[in-house]
């Protein structure tokens, strides 16, 4: 909801004793450039304090020896070892190898799955032939079909990538499926009405209306291909960050794993920041774009 | 007279993108259960001017009052311009959201809603979804929501707009009847000067953006008034007069320059 519309009344006694009912100029109206200013600060320092209150109270706990810091090393011990896996070019390794695996499998995946999607939004007979199967092929767990890519495609990034596909995939065909499917009949008609066929109506018809769906499907999706990624490197490879943390708890070096937790927690924020900010570039008709003030 | 509604020298800015200087220096007093009626050109703040007296929007300057007699309950309920309906409830159930915000017994708002159905010609279809409705019937379901909770002050937004000539006409005459028969306060925009004369005691006219109020004129009509008065020579003399003093505002707002 606009924050202009969530104006509240105030409410008191008029001269003659009746209820007076008043609104008036707040601090939005007043001076809207300072309430704006405001808003977007205390935005960014509640966004910041927050988590940096948690790490001070997780440090002075660990410091205490109120928490076992076997399992739970102080930050600062984290970070410590962080710098040292960035200085032996560990850690960059590692990203490197997952952020490729992750944005192949991402990109592919949602590529085919807003495709597949198209398709089966507008022809019934895809529809009738493709849905059911489809939708009983979504609930099959990703990771338990890593063994059979293993055996096909070997070792390596394939089977990885296209695991990451496979779960994009899903996502992505759902999400534009129902937008289009949920189209409301007035743009149809419009477009009927002026004639409007074929690729012209896909352009400025159909694709923006299922636009704003189809981003909150790949927001969705990045999350999902950042865990898959990680889970499929738990169990095959021998590098990526997934490997780094399995590999770390096994040999119990927990200040390591954490390093892996933060490095793929950070992954998974920069990314769907990129797609909100991807989404507000590319849906500037939205009312949350539109009237953003924050 | 007793003042209901008192608008003191509010004006509205749109922030954004495009700013927009939608309402200038706007004084109106409104008094208890007088029928006024706001016209214009379109885009010239009326909506603005009575979202405000809703408190759905804050003033950039001034201050909207609205008096009311109970000492609980809000005293307006407004009819939307876009309607506003739920297209997930049924026709009575979206009549009978207007008592969500407001305690009143269950037999009681079962009359209530029986009754506005019944008066808007809606009771066939209670259980129908919006979107198998004219959109007529639509504003009507949203102007029954608006008369079923019975405010002090009743706020219409150019209820009539969507239905056809002789809809429009014979529900124009029905809330001229039940007006008089049941005096409220009553803040109706519209497009049409017919229409602002049969039903108001005041007209006000206002000016291209950014609105100001350029006119307020009382119809002489006595009450209660009967819908024939729309074929008496002072009648159309009154339209003439007004329609005068609008047409340059809307001819400016047509060209733009008033921004
Ligand atoms: N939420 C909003 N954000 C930005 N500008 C707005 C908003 N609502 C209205 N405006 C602007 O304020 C001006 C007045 O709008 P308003 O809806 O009050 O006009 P109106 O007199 O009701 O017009 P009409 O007769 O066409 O319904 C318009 O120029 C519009 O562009
Ligand atoms: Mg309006």
């Amino acid at each position: 909801m606009r924050a202009s519309q969530i104006s509240d009344r105030t409410t008191g006694t008029g001269d003659d004793g009746r209820r007076r009912w008043r609104v008036q100029p707040g601090q939005q109206e007043r001076n809207p450039r300072a309430f704006a200013r405001r808003r977007r600060l205390e935005r960014r320092l509640l966004g910041v304090l927050v988590p940096v209150v948690l790490l001070v109270a997780w440090e002075l706990c660990a410091n205490a020896g109120l928490i076992d810091t076997r399992f739970f090393p102080a930050p600062s011990q984290i970070g410590s070892t962080a710098v040292d896996m960035i200085g032996n070019g560990i850690l960059l390794t590692d990203l490197t190898v997952t952020v490729r695996v992750l944005l192949i499998g991402l990109v592919s995946g949602f590529v085919v799955g807003t495709v597949a999607g198209l398709l089966l939004g507008l022809s019934r007979i895809a529809r009738a032939a493709l849905e059911p199967l489809l939708s009983a092929l979504y609930t099959i767990p990703k990771l338990a079909v890593l063994p059979l890519l293993l055996l096909i495609f070997g070792v390596g990034e394939l089977p990885k990538v296209i695991l990451v596909g496979l779960g994009v995939f899903f996502i992505a065909w759902i999400s534009v499926l129902e937008a289009i499917l949920d189209l409301p009949g007035a743009y149809g008609e419009a477009a009927t009405a002026f004639d409007v066929r074929g690729w012209r109506r896909m352009r400025h018809v159909t694709l923006p209306a299922v636009l704003p769906q189809v981003l909150v499907g790949l927001r969705i999706s990045v999350g999902n291909a950042v865990l898959i990624v990680v889970g499929v490197e738990f169990v095959s490879g021998d590098e990526g960050i997934g490997y780094r943390i399995w590999n770390s708890w096994s040999i119990f070096a927990a200040d390591r794993m954490y390093v892996g937790i933060v490095v793929v927690a950070l992954l998974g924020y920069l990314l769907s920041l990129l797609v909100q900010l991807l989404s507000r570039v590319c849906v500037p008709w939205a009312p949350s774009t539109a009237a953003r003030r924050d | 007279m007793v003042t209901k509604i008192q608008i003191s020298e509010v004006g509205k800015r749109y922030e954004g993108r495009n700013p927009v200087e939608a309402l200038s220096d706007v004084t109106l007093t409104v008094d208890d259960s007088e029928f006024v009626c706001l016209v214009g050109p379109s885009g010239c703040g009326k909506s603005t001017l009575l979202r405000m007296i809703m408190g759905l929007h804050r003033p950039s300057a001034g201050t909207v009052d609205v008096f009311a007699d109970d000492p609980v309950l809000p005293p307006t309920a407004m009819v939307f311009q876009d309607y506003s309906i739920f297209p997930w409830k049924t026709v009575e159930q979206n009549v009978r959201f207007g008592f969500e915000g407001r305690r009143l017994p269950r037999a009681e708002c079962d009359a209530r809603v029986d009754k506005w159905l019944e008066r808007l010609g809606l009771s066939q279809f209670r259980r129908a979804y919006p979107a198998a409705l004219s959109g007529g019937m639509r504003q009507r379901v949203s102007i029954a929501r608006a008369l079923a909770v019975e405010p002090e002050v009743l706020l219409m937004d150019e209820p009539f707009a969507a239905l056809d000539a002789q809809l429009r006409r014979v529900l124009q005459e029905e809330l001229l009847a039940l007006w008089q028969q049941d005096r409220r306060t009553v803040v109706f925009v519209t497009h049409s000067l017919e229409e602002a004369i049969l039903l108001g005691d005041r007209i006000v006219v206002m000016s291209a953006r950014p609105g100001r109020i350029i006119a307020d004129i009382r119809v002489p009509f006595d009450r209660p008034r009967s819908p024939q008065i729309r074929t008496a020579p002072e009648f159309a003399e009154l339209e003439g007069e007004i329609w005068a003093q609008l047409r340059d505002e809307v001819d400016r707002s047509l060209v733009g320059g008033a921004r």
